[in-house]
């Protein structure tokens, strides 16, 4: 199964400290010694995970979906996405904002949000900013409207870097 | 009113331990992870968790002092005689 | 499982080598010394218990294993002997994390974080800053060093023993659980208080 993988600068996983080798299949074992397997993100997932480098990872034995990753045992960097960088971060950041300004800058109780959505982007906090627009959307519409604006998030990710096409 | 899936910063903080000593389940460890990821403040306190027992390690106990250093060798000679 | 090395370290012993005795104090005596202290009552009766606990190893060196470390197993015999010099005395010290002599304003303090009536409950208000910062490199290392020492000194024993264990000695979870003969959930409850305030003091010291 093909998905994507976020990783720090220089292929390095950003919780376990991993370097990643580029065409090699790692086994869960390697990468995680305690055990947690090759972790990675579905489309939907993406805007949780943002990072420096995006990846594209072939994941290869057992495969465990959890509710914003897949975990499989082995895997294998097929790519790095090139067309995400910096630029493209703050991209989707001046997107959700213009989003989260249409849709609540009125409504009382959640146009506070768009102060702080602005001041996080302001700061260069995009995956913050991403968050405080879910919040906002949790706030006026319940916990449905949180999934929907990320999923949006994932949608303009998808789309404005080319994924899962091809 | 709140995602029940969302953590906040202090229940993350309440979390620092367990996640470090890997003894989170898998969904509060994604949940943990998922937070940090946005969450510079909780990012930070967790370096600086790592960095506080990585300084506690470099604590080097006194030497015993010598009578009981003596007497112990002594409990041994008796000990290795009998 | 015992290592190659311990193996022959207990034949060595039995053997009656006391250059392998010396070696053995030498390596494990000033920490068992450090945490006999934090259960009893004085420097004196420590040096006892640490006596004590050496000729137990001894005696017991017939019915070593190797299911443990041989680390593990002298300072369960430590503890042990620690934990009974300490009832005799009159000390009990409560493992238990629900036995709380604390008042846990150790950790962070409720003000760091938004109030419930904020857009964002619960998150921080005054966040942590990063300490990679900190000037004055290696000196600032000694001096810091001192002050976790002052602060273990300052921890309730339950707290300072599992942290002293963990952070200083270097046993995982499952040794201190079977040194300490506690559940691994009040261990991590123990070690958190204890990291808490350990933190926080560093985080004071250097602002």
């Amino acid at each position: 199964m093909i998905a994507y993988k976020f990783l720090e600068a220089g292929g390095v996983s950003p919780f376990a400290g991993f370097q990643w080798p580029v065409g090699e299949w790692v086994d869960a074992a390697a990468a995680d010694p305690c055990r947690r397997g090759i972790h990675a993100c579905r489309i939907a997932d993406l805007p949780f995970w943002l990072g420096k480098e995006l990846w594209e990872i072939e994941l290869d034995g057992e495969i465990v979906v959890q509710q914003r990753k897949v975990v499989a045992s082995r895997g294998r960097l097929v790519g790095r996405v090139g067309a995400w960088n910096r630029a493209v971060l703050d991209e989707l950041g001046r997107d959700v904002l213009a989003r989260t300004r249409r849709r609540f800058g009125a409504i009382a109780g959640v146009g506070g949000y768009v102060g702080d959505v602005q001041r996080h982007l302001a700061s260069g906090r995009v995956p913050l900013a991403a968050f405080a627009a879910a919040r906002a959307a949790e706030v006026a519409g319940g916990p449905v409207e949180y999934e929907r604006e990320r999923a949006r998030q994932a949608a303009w990710l998808a789309d404005r870097l080319g994924l899962g096409t091809g | 009113m709140r995602l029940d899936r969302e953590l906040s910063c202090i229940e993350v903080v309440e979390l620092v331990t367990a996640y470090l000593d890997d003894a989170l389940g898998a969904a509060d460890r994604e949940r943990v992870e998922e937070h940090l990821v946005f969450c510079d403040g909780c990012s930070t306190y967790l370096e600086q968790n790592r960095q506080t027992v990585a300084l506690t390690g470099r604590l080097v106990p006194d030497d015993i002092p010598a009578p009981l250093r003596e007497s112990l060798v002594a409990a041994f000679r008796e000990w290795s005689r009998a | 499982m015992p290592s190659v090395e311990e193996r022959r370290l207990v034949d060595a012993l039995r053997a009656g080598d006391e250059r392998a005795f010396t070696k053995l104090v030498q390596e494990y005596g000033p920490a068992m010394l450090r945490v006999a202290r934090m259960f009893v009552s004085s420097r004196a009766v420590a040096e006892e218990v640490v006596q004590e606990a050496w000729l137990g190893v001894l005696k017991g060196l017939g019915r070593f294993e190797g299911r443990s470390s041989l680390k593990t197993w002298i300072f369960r015999i430590l503890t042990n002997t620690a934990k009974t010099r300490a009832v005799r005395e009159g000390r009990s010290i409560p493992f238990s994390a629900l036995a709380s002599d604390d008042d846990e304003s150790g950790g962070v303090e409720p003000d760091r974080f938004l109030g419930d009536d904020t857009r964002f409950p619960g998150h921080w208000a005054l966040p942590p800053q990063r300490w990679d910062a900190a000037p004055e490199g290696r000196l600032l290392a000694d001096e810091t060093l001192e002050l976790i020492e002052r602060e273990i000194a300052k921890l309730p024993p339950n707290q300072a023993i599992v942290v002293t264990m963990r952070d200083v000695e270097g046993f995982d979870a499952e040794d201190v659980r079977n040194v300490l003969d506690i559940s691994e959930t009040n261990q991590r409850v123990l070690l958190h208080r204890a990291r808490s305030k350990l933190r926080r003091a560093l985080e004071e010291y250097l602002r």
